[in-house]
């Protein structure tokens, strides 16, 4: 009871309190501009994820570095004749590839799907092994050869005979030097190409590449199925 | 993409994948050059971005290493990429992508269809004939049939189905009688003269067009040897340019009256000849105007006339390898991205598939165009030119007018008055077998507008309101999206006020008026003079309806006693007499043509859709757009030397290149 009464004698008092106070203004702020404390920079520019290269750029582009055949001709020369099973048809890959089907109405693909990125491998291997059997098993001139565009250093392959070449290969998929790439990449592919070559030389299963020759294609596959291949 | 250019863009690859400088020599090589001084990852990607949009691929080890020289200058490298048949081929794709100009339907005009059924011969090997559908004969045994009646081939011939009977030999008299032997336009570049003598595949017609490639079954007989001749029937093979509406005398039965039941036949029903179905009967036209000339290449033709044919060589029909809508006639390209000149594959395709692939290669080719000449954009829609080839020059000299005419003709319209293509400003110096040969037509005719009146728009886009729809998705940026409302039963026949769906079709239906004097689903086009907008000819009868042609061509819900009003015109009178021409004109001086425009291109260059932070980038860019003339080697060269371009797709571009492979 007593700490009833307490209370609400310590109620009154605040009210009592408030009432008795100056009714409160709110004064306009200064003329001048409130001083800056710092400056940021506000970016407003949309942010976009990385869209695919258009399926018919990839095409264009995959039948330049088979040597700047027409779609038929690539499809000859990749099926061959050796039993390999490398290519099917075009016609197997178009809808894959996400081009548009215009007669049926179906937009083209935006994104990819796992299908499509079978179909990129597949792509991938069937332009890779044919490049080293024309590149370097046929030994062309250097300047007829659209994707191993160098000779195989005929010692042990180490990281000063592989940047250049490497090089090579990572301008001619993805468009800029490999020093600009992040660091370690140069060292990955090179690790891929002795791990590659390593298992090549056993005796089975028996490639038809030497083992130098499978190392090379291997990091031709890298690169060919890179994301930023068939981004931009 | 014109032949040429496509040529120029393949010998640049070639060129680019020997040139020397492509082989970095990295046999000598210590160690990979060095990247210069000035230039960055993101200068590098910039460069790559820019040349798979303007050269359709990327670049290649010689073009980076131009890219690296000091005295490289983008902005130069821009101008000069922005004109060559790879930057037009990349602008063609953003609006073949809205539109998707290719056809999805097959077109076969039963005048131009020639079907092949092989008869025993004399000697009781196969006989191949040619035959269209409905061909009127003055043979009681033979009209609106297969030449042979069944009685002479021993089977009942229906296209489309298995024959009906056991074969048998018909005698060379009778053969000949009833067919007879011609060199066709697919076998001779000469087929116009008397005695052709230039048959494919021989050194008699040199430098034939290597992609005109009919299939083995229409140019070799059943052992594989060549074809010198091909047996048609003898009123198919007529040539003349007229001929005359055929009275039989037959007339239809009289309905026997209700009450008594026809007594059910114990056997199939034959008439003469052995035929299953009876002689076509006299329509009313025939009897009214027995004798009158006709056009050959007109509807009415076939409908009426036993002496109208395939003309000169059987230049107005397509042949067919067998009697059924799935016969082949050409090898051709089921996929193309690439350009036709470029194709995927090749393989046998049906025959009503030829003249809609035209047509769509029509469309690419005017687009090509419009962006390789930099032409005003606005003849998007407006254009009055197109290009034809051989088998373009073909469908409009002779196949469309075939096409007509069917409910027009009670309207007095016996063959098409004002086509879309006038037939005369067809190319004389293009044959059938000319394919990869085109030529520009200045003008098509005074109807002519764009893409709006090819037959490929309007095929592809069947009726008034879906081609109203896409032009104002298309070139407007616009959608229509329904408004939230409960639906309920509405008489309303006025979709502009009916609740629910005015939102909507208060703005459709005015633009679907534009086409109302285009036929739905096809390509004839019905002019004023004889179908007005508000017919006082057609009119409802007691019973509330619309009789004969006028329910065909007259909308009955927008009819009354005292008149009718054409189909899909009663959104908007006036738009209905401007024709396509006038949603052309009237679309292209909307403001918003030109943002959709810059937007479409924007949109599509950047990769992603445009958003209101890209207010002010949109802005200028239309600014620069309506300043050039409308012409987009303008705006793509603004929109390319845009930050915005520069930096587009930024955000990924710093995240994973952190880490990975």
């Amino acid at each position: 009871m007593r700490r009833t009464i307490a209370t609400a004698a310590l109620g009154a008092l605040a009210l009592s309190a408030c009432a008795g106070a100056p009714p409160e203004r709110v004064s306009p702020g200064p003329k001048t501009p409130m001083p800056a404390h710092g400056v940021l920079a506000e970016d407003t520019a949309p942010k976009e994820d990385l869209r695919m290269v258009p399926p018919e750029a990839y095409v264009r582009t995959y039948l330049a570095l088979f040597g700047a055949l027409a779609p038929v001709d690539v499809q000859k020369r990749a099926r061959a004749a050796d039993g390999s099973q490398l290519f099917d048809v075009w016609d197997d890959y178009v809808s894959a590839l996400g081009f548009p089907d215009y007669r049926v109405d179906v937009p083209r693909l935006g994104q990819t799907n796992a299908l499509m990125v079978a179909t990129f491998e597949r792509l991938g291997v069937a332009l890779c092994d044919r490049a080293v059997e024309h590149d370097l098993k046929a030994h062309p001139p250097i300047s007829e050869r659209a994707i191993f565009a160098f000779d195989p250093p005929r010692g042990p392959v180490d990281a000063a005979a592989f940047a250049p070449r490497f090089d090579v290969l990572h301008r001619t998929f993805l468009g800029y030097p490999a020093s600009l790439a992040p660091p370690h990449r140069a060292a990955r592919y090179l690790q891929l190409f002795h791990d590659v070559a390593a298992d090549h030389r056993k005796d089975d299963p028996r490639s038809r590449f030497t083992a130098d020759e499978a190392a090379w294609a291997a990091v031709c596959y890298g690169l060919v199925r890179h994301p930023e291949f068939h981004l931009y | 993409m014109l032949p040429s250019s496509r040529c120029a863009l393949v010998a640049f690859l070639v060129a680019a994948a020997v040139l020397p400088a492509v082989a970095f020599q990295a046999s000598d090589a210590a160690s990979a050059p060095p990247v210069p001084a000035h230039r960055t990852l993101e200068d590098y990607r910039h460069f790559r971005v820019a040349t798979i949009d303007l050269l359709g691929r990327m670049p290649t080890r010689d073009e980076i290493a131009t890219f690296e020289r000091a005295d490289f200058d983008m902005g130069r490298w821009i101008d000069a990429h922005t004109s060559g048949p790879a930057f037009a081929e990349r602008l063609t794709r953003i609006y073949m992508d809205l539109l998707r100009l290719e056809p999805n339907v097959n077109f076969a005009s039963a005048p131009s269809q020639l079907y092949r059924h092989d008869v025993l011969g004399p000697d009781g090997k196969p006989v191949p004939v040619y035959f269209r559908q409905n061909q009127r004969r003055e043979r009681p045994e033979t009209d609106g049939e297969f030449c042979f009646s069944p009685d002479e081939a021993g089977v009942v011939v229906t296209i489309g189905r298995p024959d009906v009977g056991t074969p048998k030999k018909i005698p060379q008299k009778v053969l000949d009688a009833r067919t007879v032997l011609v060199k066709p336009w697919w076998l001779y570049r000469d087929y116009k003269t008397p005695n052709p003598t230039q048959r494919l595949g021989t050194d008699a017609w040199p430098n034939a067009d290597p992609q005109f490639k009919p299939v083995d079954a229409i140019v070799k007989d059943a052992e594989g040897k060549p074809l010198t001749e091909v047996r048609v029937c003898r009123e198919e093979a007529a040539t003349r340019e007229t001929g005359h509406v055929y009275a039989s005398g037959r007339m239809p039965p009289k309905p026997a009256p209700k009450e008594v039941k026809p007594p059910k036949p114990s056997e199939p029903l034959h008439y003469a000849g052995g035929r299953m179905r009876p002689p076509p009967v006299d329509r009313p036209y025939a009897t009214r105007h027995p004798g009158e000339e006709v056009s050959c290449s007109s509807k009415l033709g076939l409908d009426y006339a036993p002496d109208c044919g395939c003309g000169t060589g059987l230049e107005r029909c397509l042949p067919s390898n067998r009697s059924d809508n799935g016969g082949t006639a050409f090898d051709f390209p089921n996929h193309m991205p690439l350009g036709a000149d470029m194709p995927l594959d090749d393989a046998p395709q049906q025959a009503q598939r030829w003249f809609p692939y035209w047509w769509s290669r029509e469309a690419v080719r005017f687009l090509d165009d419009l962006f390789l000449e930099d032409r005003d954009f606005r003849q998007i829609l407006t254009g009055k030119q197109t290009f034809v080839n051989g088998p373009l020059a073909q469908f409009y000299a002779h196949i469309q007018r075939g096409n007509c005419c069917g409910p027009e003709a009670g309207f007095g319209m016996l063959e098409e008055s004002d086509p879309l293509f006038d037939p005369r400003a067809v190319p004389a110096d293009l044959e059938p077998q000319d394919v990869s040969t085109w030529k520009e037509v200045a003008d098509r005719g005074p109807h002519a507008s764009g893409i709006l009146t090819m037959p490929m728009f309007l095929e592809k886009y069947a009726s008034a309101r879906a081609r109203g729809a896409v032009l104002y998705n298309a070139f407007l940026c616009k959608s229509f999206v329904a408004e939230q409302q409960q639906l309920t039963p509405s008489t309303e026949s006025n979709l502009m006020v009916r609740p629910g769906c005015k939102t909507c079709h208060a703005t459709l239906e005015p633009l679907a008026a534009y086409f109302a004097r285009v036929e739905p689903g096809n390509f004839v086009f019905l002019p004023q003079d004889r179908f007005p907008a508000h017919s006082t000819t057609c009119r409802l009868d007691r019973n509330g309806k619309l009789n004969g042609n006028c329910n065909a061509l007259y909308d009955a819900a927008f009819s009354d006693a005292k008149g009718a009003t054409l189909r899909s015109a009663y959104g908007s009178m006036e738009h209905a007499d401007e024709t396509p021409a006038g949603a052309g004109k009237d679309i292209t001086a909307m403001p918003e043509f030109a943002q959709c425009a810059v937007q479409r291109v924007t949109s599509s260059f950047l990769g992603r859709q445009t958003t209101p932070d890209d207010y002010a980038l949109l802005a200028s860019l239309t600014d620069t757009f309506v300043r050039s003339g409308f012409h987009t080697r303008a705006l793509v060269r603004a929109l390319m030397r845009s930050d915005a371009y520069r930096s587009t797709n930024n955000l990924a571009s710093t995240t994973w290149r952190g880490g990975g492979p």
